[in-house]
């Protein structure tokens, strides 16, 4: 097998914009990034710096055809140490967007965006059964709360808060949605969800395509601020996090006219101002922490779920290593939104399965529903027999109203 | 000691410090030398002996005996474990407050207070503070110095080491943008040590770019490269195995097309300089300004008046480099103070290149009038110099200060004296465009010399392929690489490893990608194919970092280096010089204790690529250096103790036959005579004096057999160890130890001094066991006087008559104190 070197391929003139981290000329070809990935040693995977010298030299058929760029985790461990500041992420979205890797994208990423795109819900739920879905919601919760008052609201101009939900609050994890619910009531401040827009995701982000990343990121802006909502409060959602809270006015091109924050930040925001309060002992154990790595290392979030967590058991347990160095769970950067998936992920997330067992506990928090899935998933694989939660779901448990 | 004017503050006692101190011996001058630390010595005095068998020539011996010299220097004031409280510049200088209460006027201040040590706590993935089996170079050496390394690995048989590289360099996020300029020399002399104290380690070697640089360097590279496993890409990341503390670092597999764990039982991580804590506040209270790295080695670093920034403070540098910058900024003290006397003497430089027309210039420019043999015709030189063109050096007799170089110039005989030579030949320059397959291609001082704009569209030049490059072609392909991409050409850098040298090297190579030169890396020259075409090559590469598959380029211009070998002449030269050629057959042996540019022979100096891998900076610090030492040839006499007994003396001309430093001349009676100003009272001839003749005022035969006799009889013991130790090595080792009463340590002017009688006698008047102690092979200042002495005493030990076990020769640094308390508890 033989290749050329193109020095105006059309990944190369994508990428070596410096000020965006992902000008691969810099690379010193030191390797560091080899040592840091996730898919760690033995079970093939990416090797990163590969990805980066086949960009570099605009060998991007042979880049699309290693199969690396769906390999990867975009999880930037491997350049957390990059002597040269390179960020991976934008090096594989860019790989990915190339015309001639479309055939690569997986086919669940695909139809996910066309139905977010079109329906404003990655899984397809009309406006109709979000509707439906969230006042029976709204009802159980009342129920449960025995207060007529307490609701989940949707559509109501003028509130303070936003709540854009992980798509799998509105399917198979509503719990999670009640357990929300239940935080905004003890804030008693006024919050809704939209019609309009109904999830946090930004699948745009995974295929490295910035136009349809746009659109979606528009499709949560506009009715945002026709809301005139102050906060925007995102369900606990790595990739979401990131590209909202980070990402958000490079792809609108200006600043957007709400604030963007966690629901395990906003909590522990109205913790720390005492009106709310946690009772540490309805978990009355220890419970680590993953970090997810598009909260933690790729947006720089360490402590505030620390924090929360921490309010709301007997101790927070780290994993070896955390926070920047932290290991992916394994189903980053779109990998787990591939149904084909389910094999890779349990070698992909090996690492993580070895991290949590040394660990001792038998509680779990992220702050990630994508993360919180793989986990679990891995506690089943590995019969690790670890009971996996987010920290807002624990917040929303330990609640004392 | 009396206080004299004017005083010059030396802010730091490391070797730079030291080395300063020690230049300005001779003048009437204070100096005062403020250390933080309780003694003198600096980082290199912390460091370990990187000698296997033999010396490896990084220096650090030399802190051991500087120190002494220095403190027993007559015009220094030593302020030990004191700070600078406040400095504050004056109409006369500066006014420096000490910690101590005290307060100095300088007239100026040389700043030398060295670096610090990357702490690679600042790269929390190496987990460096987790576990006691990754450690710095820093503590490696400290490992090694005190003993500490074997039991620490005991537990392993094989133990598996692994060195990592640039830590702490090379690292932009980290504002550290340059490469520390030693780490790989220092590690691949570890490596050596590591492989020769525990010869079943297993050593893994991983870089970026191994930086091959320096005076015999490619040799130890070869050598080494055979013993350990060396590794392109550097692990970033450190993972401990909690149960069995094994360390785990991912690599890049080739054969297997994926990323391998590789466990290993220690790790070294090789961390960068960074400057001295605190270095940034004391230059600013005198006004000077770092750059952004906070060193002073680029230009964009402003030094105030008054002041002088050497060593390590000034940028990252080996031992022999920073001793080399004290000394030059100690002669630049001189020069400003208008002190000193330049020696009325004469110069020969001998060579027939440029860097010979430099040197010869330079030289002359200082007021020396200048002999060029060999000299290009156009080199031009001030009034008083001569070029000799054509003159043909016949013999090279007398010694420091009176040498008489006999030439034939045209026909004529002629003799010149003179009272230094300085030898900067060109070396060989083997072209390797032309030949065979690269019949096509084009020398790299070929392709520099074409405009930019005429450069071929597509050039590839290829480093490394025959041999390690120099760095003076690596930075040229660089510059010139550059010069044509800005003139629109397109140009790749074919390269086994990219030489970053010099203080700007990163940053140079960093533009030179931005500037979209494609860097190409292979790992032997058996990846690359090369088929010459109509027009230009066609190249295929196995790429080092993409093993999957073969790239193919295309070039029409294909641009080699020049390969620089040593020259056929060198060695008739050496002999002329009264030297001998290092192993790579390069000009100048490489005995740390006359480098960079002296040689044993005093008055003889080398400069330029012929003796040592140096480039135009490299060059203009020799020659500073060189200048230096002529400024303070004329010393005022010394007692060397050692004189001819003419009644006794045969004439059989041994002593000036073998006398390392031709120190003995032979005088108009044709006698052997001993130059006390060249003479190191070595002691060499003192030994091997057939007749007898030659007589030591200390150092005699029955002296120190006496002196053993004596210390055996007080001690009333007969079980008495006795010692024969160096005065440069073993002895100062030994100095600050308290010894059993069962040994007695003599110290001797060079271990070469040691003799049969001596031995014998102090066998038969009650020593148990002898032990020869000096400096290891290669760095005994009389060259050859320490194997001399391994090789008396190995025949004495095979006497008959003499048990097994009771002569023994053990080589010992002067920093390797702890070698010498297990060698007296052992015996």
């Amino acid at each position: 097998m033989v290749a050329t070197i193109n020095t105006h391929s059309n990944l190369s003139n994508l990428l070596n914009h410096l000020s965006q981290k992902d000008n691969i000329s810099e690379c010193l070809t030191c390797g560091a990034c080899n040592s840091r990935c996730t898919w760690f040693a033995g079970q093939g995977g990416p090797i990163p710096r590969q990805m980066v010298r086949m960009a570099a030299l605009g060998l991007d058929e042979k880049l699309v055809k290693s199969g690396m760029l769906w390999d990867c985790l975009i999880c930037n461990r491997c350049t957390q140490g990059c002597p040269m500041g390179i960020a991976m992420d934008v090096v594989v979205r860019r790989g990915r967007s190339l015309a001639i890797a479309a055939g690569k994208i997986p086919f669940d990423i695909e139809k996910g965006i066309k139905s977010r795109l079109e329906t404003g819900d990655v899984n397809g739920l009309t406006r109709e059964e979000f509707v439906e879905t969230v006042e029976w919601v709204s009802e159980e919760f009342a129920d449960e709360m025995e207060d007529p008052n307490a609701t989940i609201p949707h559509d109501i101009p003028g509130s303070k808060f936003l709540y854009l939900p992980n798509p799998r609050e509105l399917r198979i994890n509503l719990l999670h949605l009640t357990a929300m619910g239940k935080l905004f009531y003890a804030m008693e401040e006024t919050w809704t969800m939209s019609s309009f827009h109904t999830d946090v995701t930004n699948w745009g982000y995974f295929v490295g395509k910035d136009d349809i990343a746009q659109r979606i990121a528009r499709m949560v802006v506009a009715p945002a601020e026709k809301l005139g909502i102050e906060t925007l409060v995102l369900s606990e959602c790595g990739h979401g996090y990131h590209v909202l809270k980070f990402l958000l006015p490079e792809l609108i091109g200006r600043k957007p006219a709400f604030n963007v924050m966690s629901i395990p930040e906003l909590t522990l925001e109205y913790a720390k101002k005492g009106l709310l309060k946690f009772d540490p002992t309805i978990h009355p154990h220890k419970i680590a922490y993953h970090d997810p790595c598009n909260i933690a290392r790729k947006s720089g979030s360490y402590d505030a779920p620390r924090e929360l967590l921490a309010l709301c058991c007997d101790g927070v347990v780290e994993l070896t290593p955390n926070r920047a160095d932290g290991v992916c769970c394994g189903g980053g950067g779109g990998i787990l939104q591939d149904s084909t998936s389910t094999k890779k992920r349990m070698i992909t997330g090996r690492p993580k399965a070895d991290q949590m067992k040394a660990t001792g506990c038998d509680h779990l928090a992220t702050a990630c529903l994508s993360c919180h899935r793989q986990l679990d998933e891995l506690s089943t694989h590995f019969q690790l027999g670890i009971k996996v939660d987010t920290v807002a779901y624990l917040a929303s448990q330990s609640l004392v109203l | 000691m009396k206080e004299r004017s004017p005083s010059i503050l030396i802010l730091g006692g490391g070797v730079a410090g030291m080395a300063a101190a020690r230049s300005l011996k001779h003048q009437d001058l204070s100096v005062h030398l403020v250390e933080e630390q309780e003694q003198l010595g600096g980082k290199a005095a912390l460091w370990a002996c990187m000698a296997t068998n033999t010396c490896k020539n990084c220096g650090a011996c030399l802190s051991r005996e500087m120190a002494q010299e220095v403190a027993d220097q007559e015009n220094v004031s030593l302020h030990l474990k004191t700070k600078i409280d406040t400095l504050k510049k004056t109409d006369q200088g500066v006014e420096a407050l000490l910690t101590s209460g005290k307060t100095i006027l300088a007239a100026k201040v040389i700043l030398a207070t060295g670096f610090s040590p990357f702490n690679p706590a600042a790269l929390p993935s190496l987990h460096s503070e987790n576990s006691k089996n990754i450690i710095t170079t820093a503590q490696l050496n400290a490992l090694l110095k005190e003993g500490k390394l074997e039991p620490l690995l005991e537990k392993t048989p094989t133990p598996r080491i692994a060195f990592i590289q640039c830590v702490g360099s090379r690292n932009r996020e980290l504002g550290k943008d340059y490469c520390s300029q030693v780490c790989c020399k220092i590690s691949l002399r570890h490596a050596q040590k590591l492989v020769h104290v525990i010869p079943d380690a297993r050593v893994t070697l991983f870089y970026m770019d191994l930086q091959i640089i320096g005076k015999e360097i490619r040799q130890t590279f070869e050598q080494l490269s055979e013993k350990i496993n060396l590794v392109q890409g550097v692990p970033a990341e450190i993972l401990e195995d909690p149960d069995t503390q094994a360390l785990t670092l991912v690599t890049e597999d080739r054969t297997t097309q994926s990323r391998i764990a590789k466990l290993f039982d220690l790790v070294v991580l090789s961390v960068g300089m960074e400057p001295a804590l605190g270095l940034n506040e004391t230059a600013a209270l005198l006004e000077a300004i770092p750059n952004d790295w906070g060193f002073f080695n680029t230009r964009d670093a402003a030094i105030a008046d008054n002041l002088y920034i050497v060593g390590c403070a000034k940028g990252p540098k080996d031992i022999l480099a920073s001793i080399q910058e004290g000394k030059i900024a100690g002669a630049k003290v001189i020069e400003d103070l208008g002190l000193g006397k330049k020696p009325d003497i004469t110069v020969a430089v001998l060579g027939d290149g440029p860097q010979a027309a430099r040197v010869a210039r330079a030289v002359a420019d200082q007021g020396y009038p200048v002999y060029a043999f060999g000299a290009d015709p156009d080199t031009t030189l001030p009034r008083g110099s001569r070029s000799l063109t054509l003159a043909k050096i016949l013999a090279v007799d007398g010694t420091a200060g009176k040498f008489a170089i006999y030439y034939d110039d045209q026909g004529k005989k002629e003799t010149l004296s003179c009272g230094a030579i300085i030898a900067a030949p060109e070396p060989c320059t083997l072209p390797n465009a032309g030949k065979g397959d690269f019949q096509a291609a084009m020398d790299l001082n070929s392709f520099a010399k074409i405009p930019p704009k005429e450069v071929p569209e597509k050039s590839l030049i290829l480093l490394d392929y025959f041999g390690p490059q120099f760095k003076t072609a690596a930075r040229q392909a660089l510059t010139m690489a550059m010069a044509a991409r800005k003139a629109g050409k397109k140009i790749t850098l074919l390269m086994h490893k990219m030489l970053v040298h010099g203080a700007l090297g990163q940053r140079l190579y960093d533009q030179a990608r931005r500037s979209g030169i494609r860097f190409l890396r292979f790992n032997t020259p058996e990846d690359i194919e090369i088929t010459p075409q109509k027009k230009g090559f066609h190249i295929r590469l196995k790429e080092a970092t993409l093993p999957d598959f073969d790239l193919a380029l295309e070039c029409d211009c294909l641009v080699l280096p020049e390969s620089i070998r040593s020259c056929e002449g060198f060695e008739a030269i050496a002999k002329l010089l009264h030297s001998s050629l290092d192993r790579e057959g390069f000009l100048q042996p490489a005995n740390v204790r006359h480098r960079l540019t002296q040689s044993p022979r005093k008055g003889l100096f080398f400069a330029g690529t012929s003796h040592d891998e140096v480039d135009d900076h490299d060059l203009r610090k020799e020659i500073q250096d060189i200048i230096a030492s002529l400024h303070t040839q004329e010393l005022p006499p010394k007692k060397i103790g050692v004189t001819i007994d003419e009644k006794r003396c045969a004439k059989c001309l041994t002593c000036y036959r073998i006398c390392p430093h031709a120190a003995i001349i032979l005088n108009e009676k044709m006698r052997p005579q001993i130059m006390e100003e060249a003479c190191f009272s070595c002691h060499l001839c003192v030994s091997n004096c057939p007749a007898y003749a030659i007589e030591s005022d200390k150092f005699s035969n029955d002296q120190i057999v006496n002196r053993v006799v004596n210390q055996i009889e007080n001690r009333e013991k007969k079980d008495q160890v006795v010692i024969f130790a160096c005065e440069r090595s073993a002895a100062l080792a030994a100095d600050k130890m308290v010894l059993p009463e069962r040994t007695q340590l003599i110290s001797l002017p060079c271990a070469c001094r040691i003799s049969c009688d001596m031995i014998l006698k102090s066998l038969i008047n009650g020593a148990s066991k002898i032990i020869v102690s000096g400096c290891h092979e290669g760095n005994c200042r009389s060259m050859e006087g320490s194997t001399t002495a391994r090789l008396e005493v190995d025949a004495i030990a095979r006497m008959p008559g003499i048990p097994p076990g009771k002569i023994a020769w053990e080589p010992v640094a002067a920093n390797e104190p702890h070698k010498f308390e297990c060698l007296i508890s052992r015996a």
